[in-house]
């Protein structure tokens, strides 16, 4: 059973389709890459996936289970984890209380018994903020445990949001555009964390972004949207080489395909 | 080659964490690292000592005159009953304007209805004090839930409109119901017989807001509070956090009702006689003033701005500073008008140069006074606050 299932979902704004049609699945322990460019519909995409948006049409279903119509908080609730292109972190506190905050589901008492002060509310607090320590520690992140999001630079902060998700337990990762503003080094760090985190927390991940090298690398399967509907699936390699996607992405004739498209990944990093 | 990706990949994320300045965050770093080296000296402890040991004094024997060198009637442990009330309602307001981002300018209705119930079941029903503020606290979370209810639909400037004019509403007609208030003469609230003096009422009063501050400060330390925090801020990241909003916001506006009407029977009952006139708009005006004033999210400066905005409006503090003279001769300000128009420029300053409010002002002797250094500075990292209500 794969664990994300869209199936032919159509997303209308007056009289934009801004998705039309769009079926994408991901299974179990997979990474999937989404590439496309600037207002393929990609975000909108992961909105649909997190309830931000309802589709107008088609269903998204999660393990089997269709969530189309369930609030944010609840598929969140069900393992659905995601990012935000320009980093959803709170940022008027710090790294560690964010990390805290988003526990919020596996904190084990009620709300009221936490404003009543509870004794076992006390033991419950240490736990979670132990846990958050640990995800930062995991991720190299203790330096700025207690630095205030707000002050740091937006390399760091991408980083912080992935230990921020992982704190909400996730089972599904929605990635959106995790390398963007990284230099060719750091994509490459980032791509080995994301597969290392695969493996430690048994994660399925689907990623959007537009360093195609890194999404080639660490994707088992990609997909490219334009226009809002799928251009191209398949392997990595074969939709980065795809004519349409190609031309999708510079405007060229599909029978000379440009060279930094096509050379660049694997001389570099493979 | 992976080796060498590897090892060249290392400093590359060192610069990036080096480059940032290790800011530490006073109010939310916890004890265990923060401690370091520093402990104050013999002379600094018993500096501190004797800070703590004054402010017990001003707080526990000064209004009932007791140890006093001043002499403090009943009249100014009224006064001061009155003030530690203001405190518990500027809690209330805090909840929903610091903590959930929600405007309300009809809090003296929170207030008003906690007051007429508590007056109603002990004089008409002839119920105890203490079921009365019960229910009065019930009767308050009820009514701001309705309020919540609609703040889920209505949003921003509509919403405070609406606050607006659900306070003007419950002033004049639901108090104005003589069957239930008792109409233009007022209700009786008589006070339970062990707290009638004027004394122990007001230790009964600090009693009440022991109980709200413990309350506010479990709040803002648990799962509740971080959530409020989060949606206020950046309600589609709080969502995504697993945060339910809707329920939190209403969780918000009940928990405020519930000290608005705690805060309200109090009132009630230091009053005696309790009329609907008393909870004008220029009330709700004096209660998002203090507590902005007193500096949103920071429990001691809304205590703080509370108390002198009590002061102020009984008209005790031009008294007590021998400033009546001045407002009334020299301006021709009437005493009871002195805080509505010393609050909006405390205000304008609180916008423009203290975001933190008296809640800034007082961080570094509040940090001085837990056993760490004097640091200026501690309490200026926050920032502009008044944009984040969605106003």
């Amino acid at each position: 059973m794969s664990v994300l299932e869209i199936d032919s979902v159509s997303i209308h704004f007056g009289g934009i389709k801004a998705l039309d049609n769009v079926s994408l699945r991901a299974g179990e322990w997979e990474i999937v890459g989404i590439i496309g460019p600037n207002g393929a519909g990609k975000t909108t995409l992961f909105n649909c996936i997190t309830g931000f948006y309802q589709p107008t049409k088609g269903k998204v279903r999660y393990r089997g289970k269709n969530i189309s119509k369930m609030p944010v908080h609840a598929r969140t609730a069900m393992g659905i984890g995601r990012t935000f292109q320009n980093v959803g972190l709170v940022k008027g506190t710090t790294v560690l209380q964010n990390l805290v905050t988003a526990q919020h589901l596996q904190v084990a008492y009620d709300p009221w018994a936490g404003i009543l002060g509870g004794p076992s509310t006390f033991a419950e607090e240490r736990r979670v903020d132990d846990r958050a320590r640990q995800i930062l520690e995991l991720l190299d992140l203790e330096e700025v445990r207690d630095a205030r999001v707000a002050d740091l630079p937006y390399g760091v902060l991408k980083r912080v949001e992935i230990a921020a998700v992982l704190a909400t337990d996730p089972d599904l990762l929605l990635l959106d555009e995790p390398g963007s503003g990284l230099g060719p080094e750091e994509a490459h760090k980032l791509g080995d964390t994301l597969l290392s985190l695969r493996k430690e927390f048994g994660l399925t991940i689907v990623m959007i972004d537009h360093h195609v090298p890194l999404v080639t690398r660490v994707s088992d399967y990609m997909y490219c949207l334009n226009f809002g509907e799928v251009l191209a699936e398949g392997k990595p390699d074969d939709v980065r080489r795809h004519p349409e996607v190609v031309r999708a992405y510079m405007g060229e004739d599909p029978d000379q395909p440009d060279d930094t498209m096509v050379v660049q990944p694997e001389e570099e990093y493979v | 080659m992976t080796t060498t990706d590897e090892t060249r990949s290392i400093p590359i994320v060192d610069d990036l964490t080096s480059e940032i300045p290790p800011v530490i965050d006073e109010e939310f770093t916890d004890e265990s690292d923060e401690v370091e080296a520093f402990r104050p000296s013999k002379a600094g402890w018993f500096a501190r000592g004797l800070v703590w040991a004054v402010l017990a004094w001003l707080v526990f024997a000064y209004p009932v005159n007791f140890f006093s060198p001043f002499n403090v009637g009943v009249s100014d442990a009224d006064t001061a009953s009155l003030a530690v009330i203001f405190a518990i309602v500027g809690l209330s307001l805090n909840v929903l304007l610091g903590y959930a981002g929600q405007i309300s300018l009809g809090h003296q209705a929170f207030v008003g209805i906690g007051a007429f119930t508590s007056a109603y079941i002990v004089t008409d029903l002839k119920l105890s004090f203490w079921l009365a503020i019960a229910i009065a606290a019930t009767f308050g979370a009820v009514q701001a839930a309705a309020l919540g209810a609609i703040s889920l639909r209505v949003s921003g400037l509509y919403f405070a409109l609406v606050t607006l004019a659900y306070g003007t509403f419950a002033e004049e007609f639901l108090f104005g119901i003589t069957a239930l208030t008792g109409g233009e003469g007022g209700k009786p609230a008589p006070r339970p017989v062990a707290f009638a003096d004027e004394y122990r009422y007001y230790f009964l009063c600090l009693g009440f807001l022991a109980l709200v501050l413990w309350l506010d400060w479990r709040l803002t330390r648990t799962k509740a509070g971080r959530g409020l925090m989060a949606l206020r801020e950046n309600p589609r990241v709080a969502s995504s956090y697993g945060i339910n909003v809707k329920a939190y916001i209403m969780l918000a506006f009940v928990v405020s009702g519930l000290f608005a009407g705690i805060a309200g029977s109090l009132l009630a009952h230091h009053d005696e006689v309790i009329v609907g006139s008393r909870f004008n708009f220029q009330l709700a005006l004096i209660f998002v003033l203090m507590t902005v004033v007193g500096g949103l999210r920071d429990r001691v400066g809304v205590v703080i701005g509370s108390v002198f905005f009590a002061l102020l409006g009984s008209g005790k503090l031009v008294t007590m500073l021998n400033l009546g003279g001045f407002f009334e001769g020299v301006l021709g300000l009437p005493t009871e008008f002195v805080a509505l128009v010393v609050g909006p420029i405390l205000l304008l300053l609180t916008i423009t140069k203290y975001p933190g409010g008296i809640g800034q002002q007082v961080a570094p002797i509040r940090v001085w006074l837990s056993g760490r250094r004097f640091d200026r500075h501690a309490g200026a990292v926050q920032e502009v606050e008044v944009n984040d209500v969605r106003a």
